[in-house]
C-alpha cells in the first residue's frame, strides 16, 4: 500500500505528479497533488525533507481545497470585529488551520513572509493549531487566507479575543510565578533545616532559623494565597472544602514558627510546608493544563462548518460572514455548503441533509418556497434563497441560545474530595480538642495549647489534597492519548456513577450516512467494481459515495471515462470502453440495459452492538433516543441488540432533554444540533466523532474516533481513576492517623513532620501513576 | 566557620538573582507556548542544513 507524501493517508489508488515518471511519490488525491505542485512552483519543496525528518504530530486527513476566494475577509467589518491592529496600524489576525501536523508545518507558515510583501511575520502555535499573521494595513487578509488555503491548510477566521486571552494569560503567568516562588523558597528552607537538623545550634542555628522564616513568608503569604482565597468562598457557601484544613495548617504553622523564633527556639515547620505549597499548586496547575488542552482542541476544530456565505447584492455576488447575515437578503447556496441561516427557497431544486439538525437518515427535496434551515447540508444544486433568519436566531442559534442558558442547570455533585474532607476537618478538630483537654491536665494550659496546635499542622492533608489532582491529571492524559477529550474532571465522577446511558441513533451507533445495503448484479464483480469506482470517482453526493466504497469492496480498479455527467437528483453517466453507462434511480444501466440494482440505507456500526452489550456488562442501561421515524429507529435498535422498550423515535430536541432530565445519573451520547440540547441536560454530555460545533460546545467529553468504543473506554477509565483516588484515599489517611498517634504521646517534632509528609507524598504519586492493572491493560492494547 | 560569612550570602544572591530571571522571563511571556519553540529552533537555516545533511547520509 502507497501512501500520500503529502497527508500521509494511504493511498489506494495513488496518483502521480506529470513530471514524475518513475512514480516515486504517490498522492492520495488531486487535493494533495496540487499543493504538492503549488509548494514547488514557490520553491518550497524542502518541506518534504523537513517533514521526513521531523515526527508528526498529529494526523492530518487529505486536502480538500476551498473554492472560497475569502473576499470576506475584506470587508471593513469583519476587519473592525475580528482583527487587531499593531503599532503601526498594521492588520493583526488569528487563524485556526486546519491540516497542521508536523515540524514541516510550521517551517513553511513562518516563511510566509517570503511569500508575499504584505505579510510581515507570521507565528504559529503548534498545540492549538493557530497562525497569528501580521500584515501591513496596505495588505489584504483575503490573500493571506487564499495562501494557506493553496498551501492545503483550510483558514478559519478567529474573532479577535483579545481582552479574554489577556485575562488568561495574566491569570496563567502569576500561577507560574507563585510556583516557582514556592519552589525556590521550599529549596532554599531546606538548606538550612538540614542544617539545624543536623544540630546546627547556638548563633548558627539562630540564623539559620531566622532565614528560613525569612524564606517562608512569601510562600506563605503570595504563593498559598489561592488557598486562603479558595478556603474562604468555600466557608461562604458553606461547604469545607480541602482547602480548609490546608490553610488552617499553614496559618498555624506561621503563627507558631514565628512565635518560636521570638522566645528563641530553633525549630518550626515551614520547611515542609513550603513543600508542601509548592507541591500542591504545582499539581493543580498540571491538571489545569492538561484540561486547557482539551477545551483547546474541542473549541476549535470543528466549529466554523460554514465559514463564508454569499449574498447577491445589485444582481453581483458578494461573500461575507455568516454574522453579517440579516433577514430577507438572498443568498446563493452551493452544492456541498451548509445553509449559514434558516430561509426560503427562491430559484432552483436540490436535496437537503437535515442529518445533523433533526436526526432524520433520508435526505428531503426541496423546490421554490420550501423552507430550509441553518446547519443542513445542500447535496444538490445551487440554489438561491432568501434569509427569514439572521445567523443567531435561526432555528440553530436559538438551540444554541438555549443550552446556553440551561448551561447553569446541569446539577452539579459533591465530589469526593469535598466529601471526604468535612469529615477530615470536623475529625482532626475533633481530635485536637481532645488533645488538648487530655494534656491540660497533666502540663497545663500552654503545653496543650502547642501541642494541640502542633497536631493540626502536621495532620495537614498533603496527601490527600494531592492525589485528586495527580488521578486526575493521569485519567485525562490516557484519555487524550486515546482520542478522548475530556473537559472537566468532575465529569470522571459523575462517569462513574452512571446508570442511563441515552444513545443518538443516526452518526452514533450508525453511520450516519447511507450505504449500500442491497446490491445485486449479473456481470462480475470485479467489472461491476470497475464501473462504480470509475464513475463515482470524486463524487460528493452521499449516494456516489457509498456507491465508490462499494466499488472498492468489490475490488474494481480505475478507467478512463469519457463524457462523465453528474447531474444532482437524476444520477451519473459517462463513456467506459465503449458502453455507455448510466447509474440512477436506483439502478445501474448498460446501453440502456438494466444490469444491477441496489438499496441504500444508513447502516448500524458493525461493532455496535458489541459495545452496547459490553456496556451492558459494565452496569449501564441503554436506550436509543431519535428524532427519525419510528420505523426506521425500531429496526436499528433492534438490530444493535436492543428491547422495544429501549427505543424512542420521533422525538424532537426538547422532548430528548425532558426524558433526560427526568431520570438520574444519566449519559447522553450523539453528534447533531437535536442532540445539544439533550446533551447539556444529561450529567454527562458525550459528542461523538463528526459532530457539530453546538454539540461539542455543549458536551463534557469528545470522541475523536468514530463509533462506541471510546466510550466503552471511557467509562472502565473513570471507574478504574476512582478506585485509584479511593485507594489514595485510604494511603493518606493511615500517613495521618500515624501523625495523630506520634501527636498524642508526645513524640512528634519537625523532623517527624519532615519525614512523613514527603513520604505519603510520594506514596500517592506513585499509586496515582502506578494505576491500576485493568487501567494499564486496557490502554494497550 | 568563618567561611559561612561568605558562602551564605553567596548562595543567597545567586539563588536570587535565578528566582528574579524567572520572574522576568515569565512576565515576558516565554513560557505562554511550551509546545511550538522546541521546533522552532530546529528549524532556523543552519539547523535546516544539518537536518539535510544529516538525512543525506543516513539514505547512503
Amino acid at each position: 500500500m502507497d501512501f500520500c507524501l503529502h497527508c500521509d493517508e494511504p493511498a489506494p489508488f495513488p496518483l502521480f505528479s506529470e513530471k514524475d515518471r518513475e512514480q516515486a511519490n504517490p498522492f492520495c488525491c488531486e487535493g494533495c497533488l496540487t499543493v504538492y505542485g503549488v509548494l514547488h512552483s514557490l520553491g518550497f519543496s524542502d518541506y518534504y525533507k523537513i517533514k521526513a525528518q521531523g515526527e508528526i504530530l498529529k494526523p492530518r486527513s487529505p486536502v480538500q481545497e476551498s473554492k472560497s476566494k475569502f473576499t470576506y475577509l475584506d470587508d471593513p467589518d469583519f476587519i473592525s470585529e475580528y482583527a487587531k491592529r499593531g503599532k503601526q496600524d498594521e492588520i493583526i489576525l488569528d487563524f485556526y488551520l486546519e491540516g497542521i501536523h508536523c515540524l514541516a508545518c510550521l517551517w513553511l507558515i513562518e516563511k510566509l513572509p517570503e511569500m508575499s510583501p504584505f505579510i510581515l511575520s507570521s507565528k504559529l502555535d503548534l498545540e492549538k493549531s493557530i497562525a497569528t499573521v501580521m500584515l501591513s494595513k496596505e495588505g489584504k487578509a483575503s490573500s493571506v487566507a487564499v495562501l494557506f488555503n493553496q498551501l492545503g491548510y483550510r483558514p478559519h477566521p478567529l474573532k479577535n479575543g483579545q481582552e479574554l486571552d489577556d485575562l488568561r494569560l495574566k491569570e496563567e503567568r502569576s500561577q507560574l510565578l507563585r510556583i516557582g516562588v514556592a519552589g525556590a523558597a521550599a529549596g532554599n528552607i531546606m538548606l538550612y533545616a538540614v542544617s539545624l537538623y543536623g544540630g546546627a545550634s547556638g548563633e548558627h542555628g539562630a540564623f539559620f532559623n531566622l532565614l528560613t522564616v525569612l524564606f517562608a513568608i512569601p510562600v506563605l503569604t503570595y504563593s498559598a494565597f489561592p488557598f486562603y482565597r479558595n478556603a474562604w468562598m468555600g466557608l461562604r457557601n458553606k461547604t469545607l472544602s480541602i482547602d480548609v484544613p490546608i490553610s488552617l495548617s499553614l496559618i498555624l504553622g506561621a503563627i507558631l514558627g514565628v512565635v518560636d523564633l521570638l522566645s528563641g527556639k530553633t525549630e518550626n515547620y515551614f520547611d515542609s510546608l513550603t513543600t508542601l505549597v509548592f507541591l500542591l499548586l504545582l499539581s493543580r496547575y498540571f491538571l489545569q493544563k492538561v484540561q486547557q488542552r482539551g477545551l483547546a482542541a474541542s473549541d476549535l476544530n470543528f466549529f466554523y462548518q460554514s465559514e463564508s456565505a454569499r449574498r447577491i447584492e445589485n444582481g453581483k455576488i458578494r461573500e461575507i460572514h455568516p454574522d453579517f447575515i440579516k433577514s430577507g437578503q438572498t443568498l446563493l447556496v452551493g452544492n456541498g455548503e451548509f445553509f449559514p441561516v434558516d430561509g426560503e427557497v427562491l430559484e432552483g431544486e436540490s436535496e437537503v441533509d437535515n442529518s445533523l439538525l433533526t436526526g432524520e437518515s433520508r435526505s428531503v427535496g426541496v423546490g421554490p418556497g420550501s423552507v430550509v434551515f441553518s446547519g443542513t447540508l445542500n447535496l444538490g444544486k445551487e440554489i438561491l434563497i432568501r434569509s427569514t433568519s439572521g445567523a443567531r436566531d435561526s432555528r440553530l442559534g436559538k438551540i444554541l441560545k438555549n443550552v446556553e442558558s440551561g448551561w447553569g442547570l446541569r446539577s452539579n455533585i459533591v465530589t469526593i474530595s469535598q466529601r471526604v474532607s468535612q469529615y477530615f476537618t470536623v475529625g482532626v478538630m475533633g481530635l485536637a480538642a481532645i488533645l488538648y483537654l487530655y494534656v491540660l491536665f497533666q502540663a497545663g494550659a500552654e503545653a496543650a495549647l502547642e501541642r494541640a496546635v502542633v497536631l493540626l499542622i502536621v495532620t495537614c492533608p498533603c496527601a490527600l489534597a494531592l492525589s485528586v489532582p495527580l488521578s486526575f491529571t493521569r485519567a485525562l492524559r490516557l484519555a487524550a492519548q486515546n482520542g478522548i477529550i475530556i473537559k472537566s474532571d468532575e465529569t470522571i465522577e459523575k462517569l462513574e456513577l452512571a446508570k442511563h446511558l441515552f444513545l443518538d441513533k443516526t452518526g452514533t451507533i450508525t453511520f450516519g450516512q447511507v450505504k449500500v445495503s442491497e446490491f445485486s448484479t449479473q456481470i462480475p464483480h470485479q467489472e461491476m467494481g470497475n464501473i462504480l469506482l470509475s464513475l463515482e470517482r470524486g463524487s460528493r453526493h452521499p449516494v456516489g459515495k457509498a456507491l465508490f466504497e462499494h466499488g472498492q469492496s468489490l475490488g474494481g480498479s480505475f478507467q478512463e471515462v469519457l463524457e462523465r455527467r453528474e447531474e444532482t437528483g437524476v444520477g451519473v453517466s459517462g463513456r467506459i470502453g465503449g458502453s455507455f453507462y448510466e447509474i440512477r434511480g436506483q439502478r445501474i444501466f448498460q446501453d440502456g440495459k438494466v444490469i444491477a440494482s441496489f438499496k441504500l440505507n444508513d447502516l448500524l456500526r458493525s461493532d455496535s452492538k458489541d459495545h452496547i452489550k459490553k456496556l451492558r456488562e459494565e452496569g449501564l442501561i441503554p436506550m436509543v433516543l431519535s428524532g427519525d421515524r419510528k420505523e426506521t429507529v425500531a429496526l436499528i435498535a433492534k438490530e444493535a441488540g436492543l428491547l422495544p422498550e429501549e427505543t424512542q423515535g420521533e422525538l424532537g430536541p426538547e422532548k430528548k432533554a425532558q426524558l433526560i432530565k427526568s431520570m438520574s445519573q444519566t449519559v447522553m451520547v450523539g453528534d447533531g444540533a437535536n442532540d445539544a440540547l439533550a446533551l447539556s441536560s444529561a450529567d454527562v454530555g458525550v459528542a461523538v466523532y463528526g459532530a457539530m460545533d453546538i454539540s461539542l460546545r455543549s458536551a463534557d467529553v469528545y470522541l475523536t474516533t468514530p463509533g462506541l468504543g471510546a466510550l466503552e473506554k471511557l467509562i472502565v477509565l473513570s471507574r478504574e481513576t476512582m478506585k485509584v483516588i479511593r485507594r489514595n484515599l485510604i494511603l493518606s489517611l493511615s500517613y495521618n492517623s500515624i501523625s495523630v498517634a506520634l501527636a498524642f504521646a508526645g513524640l512528634i517534632s519537625p523532623l517527624s513532620a519532615a519525614i512523613i509528609m514527603p513520604v505519603s507524598s510520594l506514596t500517592v504519586l506513585l499509586s496515582s501513576y502506578w494505576g491500576t492493572k485493568k487501567m494499564r491493560s486496557l490502554w494497550k492494547s | 566557620m568563618e567561611i559561612l560569612v561568605i558562602l551564605i550570602p553567596l548562595a543567597l544572591g545567586l539563588g536570587f538573582l535565578f528566582l528574579l530571571a524567572f520572574i522576568w522571563s515569565a512576565l515576558k511571556g516565554q513560557y505562554d507556548d511550551l509546545e511550538t519553540p522546541r521546533y522552532r529552533m530546529l528549524l532556523d537555516d543552519q539547523g535546516l542544513k544539518k537536518i539535510s545533511h544529516h538525512s543525506k547520509k543516513e539514505e547512503k
